[in-house]
């Protein structure tokens, strides 16, 4: 037996790339809208598909993808009003892939708008592109208001960031302010709403930003 | 772990197309914006390949920086910003890639 050394050149992350540009071109041909919801546990994001899917059902053919670790709660919430729903369990994985995603749209060949909801995570979801058209950052001012700074690449990367709870702001003693500005600090170009999903505020402006790029993608 | 999973598999894949009886040691390069943390990996990386030929494998890593460039006064940055301190929009290039550039085994 004798020692070699290999020059491999292998791009290990080539394969969820592959994946991904498929995904794409399958949603581009079906006219599906398709958004990755990524933020932490806790953050709103079930909540939000859930109203999004009260406010827009009987409008456009939603669907959305529910990626949890284990267990089909966020499913049943979803499933509850009405829209397509899918769940993906990752199990020790924390984040949604390529690949699983693959395998979870064939299903959703019929609708407008899929929502894909990632494992609830600032870190992970990052390096995992699914093919969707939109990515989405949801974070709460309970996370504390340092949260985004914490997490550079994901608010960098996002085309819309979503800071919920605001109601609660001054009660867990967080600056709204200094998060919408660390934002804008990574983001030039995101979109930031801050939002109160139980209080309704900044809902509206989460709809009519979702049908903006909606009509926009169906003149693709 | 995916990563390391991913790693394990392509660096397996390749060695048994060598006929290699161990790998002994894997070199990877890694975008400083993946924001790997190297122990993490190299934890991961020992679970992911137990029992197999590259159980015990010295696992490598070499940081790529990233290029972060205002594309208006052209000043470079090590971490990505948005704006530049003159007014410019930042570009951010690289730094999100991982490559298996050369694995050491024994045939």
């Amino acid at each position: 037996m004798h020692r070699i050394e290999v020059d491999a050149e292998i791009d290990v992350l080539e394969a969820n790339r592959r994946l991904a540009a498929e995904n794409r071109e399958f949603l581009k041909k079906h006219g599906i809208t398709a958004i990755n919801i990524m933020g932490a546990t806790g953050s709103g994001k079930t909540l939000l598909i859930e109203k999004t899917a009260d406010a827009l059902g009987d409008k456009v053919r939603m669907g959305a993808i529910l990626g949890d670790v284990v267990g089909k709660a966020d499913y049943e919430r979803v499933a509850r009003h009405g829209v397509k729903a899918e769940m993906i369990n990752t199990g020790k994985e924390c984040h949604l892939d390529a690949h699983l995603i693959h395998h979870a749209i064939e299903k959703f060949n019929d609708v407008d708008l899929l929502l894909m909801e990632n494992v609830g995570n600032l870190i992970c979801p990052v390096d995992f592109d699914l093919g969707e058209d939109y990515r989405v950052v949801m974070v709460s001012v309970t996370e504390g208001d340092d949260v985004i700074e914490k997490h550079p690449e994901i608010f960098r990367l996002a085309d819309v960031i979503i800071i919920n709870k605001v109601a609660l702001a001054e009660a867990v003693e967080a600056n709204v302010d200094k998060m919408v500005e660390d934002a804008r600090k990574l983001n030039a170009k995101a979109k930031i709403i801050k939002m109160d999903l139980k209080k309704d505020v900044g809902f509206d402006e989460w709809l009519e930003w979702l049908q903006e790029v909606m009509s926009k993608q169906n003149g693709r | 772990m995916s990563f390391a999973q991913a790693i394990v598999e392509n660096v397996l894949k390749l060695a048994e197309e060598k006929g290699a009886k161990k790998v002994s040691k894997v070199l990877v390069e890694m975008g400083e914006l993946l924001l790997i943390n190297p122990e993490q990996l190299e934890f991961c990386f020992q679970v992911a390949s137990s029992g197999t030929i590259a159980e015990g494998a010295v696992l490598e890593l070499e940081f790529i920086k990233p290029h972060i460039e205002c594309l208006l006064c052209g000043k470079r940055y090590d971490e990505p910003i948005a704006i530049c301190e003159c007014g410019g929009i930042i570009k951010v290039e690289g730094g999100k890639d991982m490559v298996i550039r050369k694995i050491e085994m024994e045939v």
